[in-house]
C-alpha cells in the first residue's frame, strides 16, 4: 500500500448546516482528480447523498439487516465467508461518481444487540477506505456514532457550529466527549464555524470556545437556497467565498 | 471424496457444445504487477467489468482425485476476452476446475474453504474481484490502464494457477471462463447448480450431531450423490449401533 487515507470526520449539532459544509468538502475534494475519494454519509436521514445529489441503492444498514435476518433464519456461515459477502454486498451500496463513491450507513432498524454483525462492517469499510486517498464522515450530532457504526480511527475531528450559543455549547459537549471520554480516537480536532455574519460573532466565539476555529463560513442565502431546493452542492459556485474558505480549510488540514 | 463426478462430466459437455477457444495458464504468464494492496478499481478507471451483480453470473470450484478430469493449465474460453471488451460490462461464469489428493470425510470441508480463498489472495495491478461463495456470483473488474497492458483471461488463470498450486493437496488446476452471453452463463447456472448445495450438505452433515435428514434443505442433494449417501449411511449405522 503507497500510504493511508486521510479520514475526516465531520459533527455538531443538528440544523447547524453541517451536511453543507461536508457536501461543500466532498466537491473541493472530488474537483481534485489526483485523489480518490470517500463520502460516508453516517447520518441515518441519509443528507449527504442529498445534497451531493446522488441517489443510494441500498445502506450499510440494510446489508447488516439482511445479515441479522439470515443469522436469525439459521443460516449461518463461517467468519471468512460472512465477511466476503459484506465485503461484496458493501461494495454494490457504492455510489460511483467519477473520482469519488458515496456510502450511506442509513438507519438501523433491528432491535438488539448485534455488536457482531457492527464490528464485522467496521472492519470492511476500514479495508474498503485504504483504497482511497481522503474518507470524508459526515456524521450525527454526536461522535460515538462514528466509533461505534463507521471508524474507529479518524485523523481530523471537525465540529461544526453555528454562531447560536446552544451550537457552541454542543460543540463543547462534543469536544469534551471525545477528548476525554475517547468516543472516538483522532489526531486532530478543530471547529467550523457556519453562518457568520461578522467577524466580532468569530471573535467572541474563540474567546468562549476552548477549540481550535480552522475556518468560518458567512450566512450565505446561496447555500440556503441549494439547500431548500434540493440541489446538488457539486454545482455550487467555484467562487463563493464558502468554497474558497473550505478549499483552505482542506489544503490548512495538508491534504 | 467424490462429490462432482456429474458436474465434471456436464461441464465437459457444455464446453464441448460451445464456439470455444482454448488458452494455456503457464508459470512463465506470471510477471504482471501487484497491486500493493490496492484491490478497488472505481467505475472512472474501469477498462472491463465482469459479472456485476445486476448482469448474469456464477462462479464455482470443484475437485476431483481422479487423475484424468483435470488438464493443468488448460483454459477453455467462450466469448470474447478482455481486451477484446473495452468498455465493456459483460456477463461472467467462471469455473475452476482442480485435481487434488488426500481428501476425505474429516478434511474436505476444511481444504475446500482454503481454496476457496484462494482467488481473494490475487494482487494483480489493476485486477479488482468480489464475489461470494454462498451465492455462487463472482464480480470483477479490470482498469483500463490493465486493459491497454494487455490483461487476459490467460494472465488471469496463470496468476490464479500458480496461487492454488502452492497447496500441496492440489496438482493441477484447469479453467473455464464464459463471456459470451447471459444465456450461455445462466447454462453454465443451470450445470453447476447443485456444487455449493453439496457443500452445504457436507457442510451440515460434518458440523451437525443429529441433523433431521427428512426436514433438510439438502435432502434431495445427498440422495444424487454417492458420497453423500455413503456419509449418511454410515452415519445413521453408527446412529443405530449407538443405540444398541
Amino acid at each position: 500500500m503507497d500510504k493511508k487515507p486521510k479520514t475526516i470526520a465531520l459533527c455538531g449539532k443538528g440544523g447547524v448546516g453541517k451536511t453543507s459544509v461536508s457536501a461543500l468538502m466532498v466537491k473541493n475534494l472530488a474537483q481534485r482528480k489526483d485523489l480518490r475519494v470517500l463520502a460516508i454519509d453516517a447520518d441515518p436521514a441519509v443528507g449527504l447523498c442529498t445534497a451531493l445529489g446522488i441517489q443510494i441503492k441500498k445502506t450499510v444498514d440494510d446489508i447488516r439487516n439482511d445479515l441479522i435476518n439470515s443469522i436469525k433464519k439459521g443460516e449461518g456461515q463461517d467468519k471468512t465467508a460472512t465477511l466476503k459477502m459484506l465485503d461484496y454486498e458493501l461494495f454494490d451500496a457504492l455510489t460511483e461518481s467519477n473520482n469519488l463513491a458515496l456510502l450511506a450507513i442509513g438507519r438501523p432498524e433491528s432491535e438488539g444487540c448485534f455488536c457482531k454483525v457492527n464490528s464485522l462492517l467496521k472492519d470492511i469499510i476500514h479495508d474498503l477506505a485504504k483504497n482511497f486517498d481522503v474518507v470524508l464522515i459526515d456524521g450525527e450530532a454526536g461522535v460515538e456514532q462514528i466509533n461505534r457504526r463507521v471508524m474507529k480511527t479518524v485523523d481530523h475531528l471537525i465540529i461544526i457550529s453555528d454562531t447560536s450559543a446552544k451550537g457552541v455549547n454542543v460543540a463543547n459537549t462534543i469536544k469534551h466527549l471525545a477528548q476525554d471520554n475517547k468516543a472516538v480516537d483522532y489526531k486532530s480536532m478543530g471547529m467550523i464555524l457556519n453562518r457568520v455574519r461578522n467577524d466580532r460573532e468569530v471573535d467572541d466565539i474563540r474567546k468562549n470556545a476552548p477549540l481550535n476555529i480552522l475556518g468560518w463560513l458567512p450566512e450565505d442565502d446561496l447555500i440556503r437556497e441549494f439547500d431548500f431546493q434540493g440541489r446538488s452542492f457539486i454545482n455550487f459556485p467555484d467562487e463563493a467565498t464558502a468554497c474558497h474558505t473550505v478549499k483552505q480549510i482542506i489544503l490548512d488540514l495538508q491534504i | 471424496m467424490e462429490l462432482f463426478t456429474d458436474t465434471f462430466a456436464d461441464i465437459k459437455k457444455y464446453i464441448q457444445g460451445k464456439d470455444c477457444r482454448f488458452l494455456v495458464a503457464a508459470e512463465q504468464k506470471n510477471l504482471w504487477p501487484s497491486g500493493r494492496g490496492r484491490n478497488v478499481v472505481l467505475s472512472d478507471e474501469m477498462g472491463v467489468e465482469l459479472g456485476n451483480p445486476r448482469m448474469n453470473s456464477v462462479s464455482c470450484l470443484i475437485w476431483t482425485q481422479k487423475n484424468d478430469l483435470v488438464h493443468d493449465g488448460k483454459v477453455s474460453l467462450i466469448g470474447p476476452d478482455i481486451r477484446e471488451s473495452s468498455g465493456k460490462s459483460l456477463p461472467f461464469g467462471k469455473v475452476v476446475l482442480v485435481q487434488v489428493s488426500g481428501f476425505d470425510e474429516e478434511t474436505t470441508y476444511d481444504k475446500y474453504k482454503e481454496m476457496e480463498s484462494v482467488r481473494y489472495s490475487l494482487d494483480l495491478k489493476g485486477y479488482m474481484i468480489r464475489a461470494v461463495s454462498q451465492y455462487q456470483r463472482e464480480w470483477s473488474r479490470i482498469s483500463k490502464e490493465a486493459v491497454k497492458n494487455r490483461f487476459s483471461f490467460e494472465i488471469l488463470a496463470s496468476a490464479l494457477r500458480k496461487e492454488y498450486l502452492k497447496k500441496d493437496y492440489i496438482h493441477a488446476v484447469e479453467f473455464l471462463f464464459v463471456t459470451s452471453s447471459a444465456e450461455d452463463v445462466g447454462e453454465l447456472q443451470d450445470v453447476t447448480k447443485n456444487v455449493g448445495r453439496a457443500i452445504s450438505a457436507l457442510n451440515k452433515m460434518l458440523s451437525e450431531i443429529d441433523p433431521d435428514c427428512d426436514e433438510c434443505e439438502y435432502n434431495d442433494v445427498c440422495d444424487e450423490v454417492d458420497e453423500l449417501k455413503k456419509m449418511k449411511k454410515n452415519r445413521d449405522e453408527k446412529r443405530m449401533n449407538a443405540n444398541g
